[in-house]
């Protein structure tokens, strides 16, 4: 090394997603302006004025809370969002409103009595273990906030950090979490938090590389240091040398392709990219998805007051289909009626709606109108721009559903030709998400352009294993070979009624098993953006014959065990 | 009027069941309080901070006592919410494969 440069300091952690990433240090210190200093003296306190003030700070705190949540539930997921909903609990926590009112009462100021008020809770809970002191966290959290709204204080921006910013903290609480957007953060360390932590959760979600809990260690780093995170090892590294750049990146950083890939003997295989947002789509290209496989177009209908009409969806939909010129976007029409609430949108309580009215059901019944206008948007996108535009329906089951749809794919044509609207008719597809989809796929496939294996549901209700439930998480796995063989024979349908077929679960983005899927016969791959390049480069190195015997090898497997043990063999030649 | 339920979700009461706990109690025109069954003061349901820092873990025995109007109704629908795991109610669909 040469004697200008400094040391690399080396930091252990605990590495909570399998990505490296190097940039420049950020100190993020939330509380730096939440200093209170001595209160006035209590005469010169109106306790009046300081409890409508508080009461101002509570309605404003319950605003960007829903905000926050949100977008949590969009970017993240409704388990992670629900921590939002405790906070608002808190921001109504009758004890803490008492302590409030108590210390105006006395003589303190708003942001005084808030201090003050949660002051014993956060103690109380502090000196438990475990998620009881995840309570503490949450509840500084909600004083925080209180405080920040009381003081005017400025919020340090997280989603407008520069690029290529590494985010070191003490900790990262949901709020500061949620913000976070992952094309500026190139990794974030933290000194407190374990694999479990909003902070990790959130990481693993947005795919940001991370390691968390390196204790107080990390604090000699610098604002503006160089530093390495390296999420697998969980190392935090400042100063890298080149060859712990090298190293670190890897096998991780692997080679962007632009072009669509074939294996060495020549079989083309798309590579696409699931996206929730338009913001996704900018990742998606960059990352090299040949197009994108599944469009969910949930996001839009969330946190509004009214559905988005014709128009704005057609704009959402020609700005997908703009972003791959050259490539196919896969919408998926409107998937609701689990227990994602939309105002405007009656959902009536079922005891299992994962089970119930969701998906298709709900285009082909209570949202009828949206289903039409949804299309409507599509139809008239698929005309406006060079790329393909494909259509699928979620959650069918029946020929009859599939056929209703695709009925009202044919009215809404008719009727834009009768109004002299351009449009054209987009690629169709069914979703093979339900055992019922699997066992009837020659039927479905004879109907469609293309069918779409949603691997994550298709599971769940194949092995009877709620999403949710981590006491049958290893149940949930798609290696299960009861999983492999509803694949197998959604592709054998497919090829023998001439439609395409595609993987848009995780499954598809897992390189490991890029062998056993392209041998299954899948043509399309979907999956986060940031496994494409690795999916991309495990399929330029298969050999076409030796995926079909490993596929063989697989769907005639008894357990999942055995299932894995030929996955292995296969890679580790 | 008062009853004793068993705890099913697997957070017990804390984080989401806790927030749908509270949230639910301050819905009806009662007074409703909770504790564990086997012993301490109840504290007041419609309290985030007092529910999560009884510390209940899923398969223990809570008692909820309400008065006021609404208290049956509030019954009903907060032994409900207990007896009904997790992942059947809030689990996430709409991101869905």
């Amino acid at each position: 090394m040469a004697a200008n440069e400094s040391a690399p300091r080396s930091h252990a952690g605990t590495g909570v997603t399998p990505l490296s990433g190097v940039g420049s240090a950020v100190w993020y210190d939330p509380n730096a302006d939440l200093e209170l200093g001595e209160p006035p003296a209590a005469e010169a306190v109106d306790p009046d004025a300081e409890r409508e003030r508080f009461e101002d700070a509570r309605d404003r705190a319950r605003a960007e809370l829903e905000r926050e949540r949100e977008r949590t539930a969009e970017r993240v997921g409704e388990d992670e969002a629900a921590v939002f909903d405790a906070h608002k609990q808190f921001v109504d926590d009758p004890q803490i409103i008492d302590g409030v009112e108590a210390a105006v009462d006395d003589g303190l100021p708003a942001e005084h009595a808030v201090d003050a008020a949660f002051e014993d809770p956060i103690a109380q809970f502090e000196g438990m273990d475990g998620r009881m002191a995840e309570r503490a966290d949450d509840l500084r959290d909600v004083r925080d906030r209180l405080l920040r709204l009381l003081t005017d204080a400025d919020r340090v921006d997280l989603a407008s950090l520069s690029t290529g910013s590494i985010l070191l903290a003490e900790r990262l609480t949901p709020s500061d979490t949620a913000q976070l957007d992952p094309e500026r953060v190139a990794g974030f360390a933290t000194i407190e938090g374990g694999r479990t932590s909003h902070a990790a959760i959130f990481a693993r979600s947005l795919g940001i590389p991370a390691v968390v809990g390196v204790g107080d260690d990390l604090e000699s780093i610098d604002d503006g240091t160089d530093v390495l995170v390296d999420g697998e090892d969980g190392t935090v590294i400042a100063d890298p040398t080149p060859d712990q750049r090298e190293r670190a990146a890897g096998g991780r950083d692997v080679e962007i392709r632009e072009e669509p890939v074939a294996t060495a003997d020549g079989r083309a295989v798309e590579v696409a990219a699931n996206v929730g947002t338009l913001a996704e789509l900018e990742g998606a290209v960059a990352q090299g998805a040949d197009g994108i496989g599944l469009f969910r177009t949930e996001f839009l209908f969330l946190d509004r007051e009214a559905p988005p009409d014709e128009d704005e969806q057609f704009e959402v939909y020609r700005e997908a289909l703009a972003a791959f010129p050259e490539g196919r976007v896969v919408v998926r029409t409107l998937d609701v009626g689990g227990d994602k609430p939309i105002p405007y949108l009656e959902t009536p309580d079922a005891d299992n709606p994962f089970l119930g009215q969701r998906g298709i059901r709900r285009s082909l019944g209570p949202d009828a109108d949206l289903f039409e206008t949804q299309l409507r948007a599509l139809l008239r996108a698929a005309a406006a721009e060079s790329g393909t535009l494909s259509v699928m329906f979620p959650m069918v089951a029946t020929v009859p559903e599939l056929e209703a749809a695709l009925e009202t794919v044919a009215d809404v044509a008719a009727d834009l030709e009768s109004e002299g609207i351009e449009h054209e008719r987009p690629e169709l597809g069914a979703m093979i998400e339900t055992p019922g989809a699997a066992f009837i796929a020659e039927e479905l496939a004879e109907r469609v352009d293309f069918l779409s294996i949603g691997t994550n549901d298709l599971t769940q209700y194949v092995m009877a294993a709620a999403r949710e439930n981590e006491r049958v998480a290893d149940l949930r796995d798609p290696c299960e070979p009861a999983v492999l063989r509803a694949i197998e024979r959604t592709v054998a349908a497919a090829d023998a009624g001439d439609a395409w077929v595609g993987m848009c679960g995780e499954m598809a983005g897992d390189s490991d098993l890029a062998p056993l899927l392209v041998g299954l016969g899948l043509d399309e791959l979907s999956m986060s953006a940031v496994t494409i390049p690795e999916v991309k480069a495990a399929i330029a190195d298969l050999e076409t014959d030796a995926a079909e015997a490993l596929a063989n090898r697989a769907t005639d497997a008894a357990t999942r065990t055995t299932v894995y043990e030929h996955v292995n063999t296969t890679t580790d030649q | 009027m008062e009853r004793t339920v068993t705890v099913v979700p697997e957070d017990g009461l804390h984080a989401r069941p806790a927030a749908k706990f509270v949230e639910t109690a301050t819905e009806f025109d009662a007074d409703v309080r909770v504790a564990p069954a086997d012993g301490d003061d109840p504290v007041d349901a419609a309290s985030m901070l007092a529910v999560t820092s009884l510390g209940v873990a899923s398969g223990e025995d809570v008692r909820l006592i309400a008065e006021g109007d609404d208290a049956e109704a509030a019954l009903d629908d907060l032994e409900e919410l207990l007896a009904t795991p997790e992942t059947e109610s809030a689990a996430e669909s709409s991101s869905g494969t």
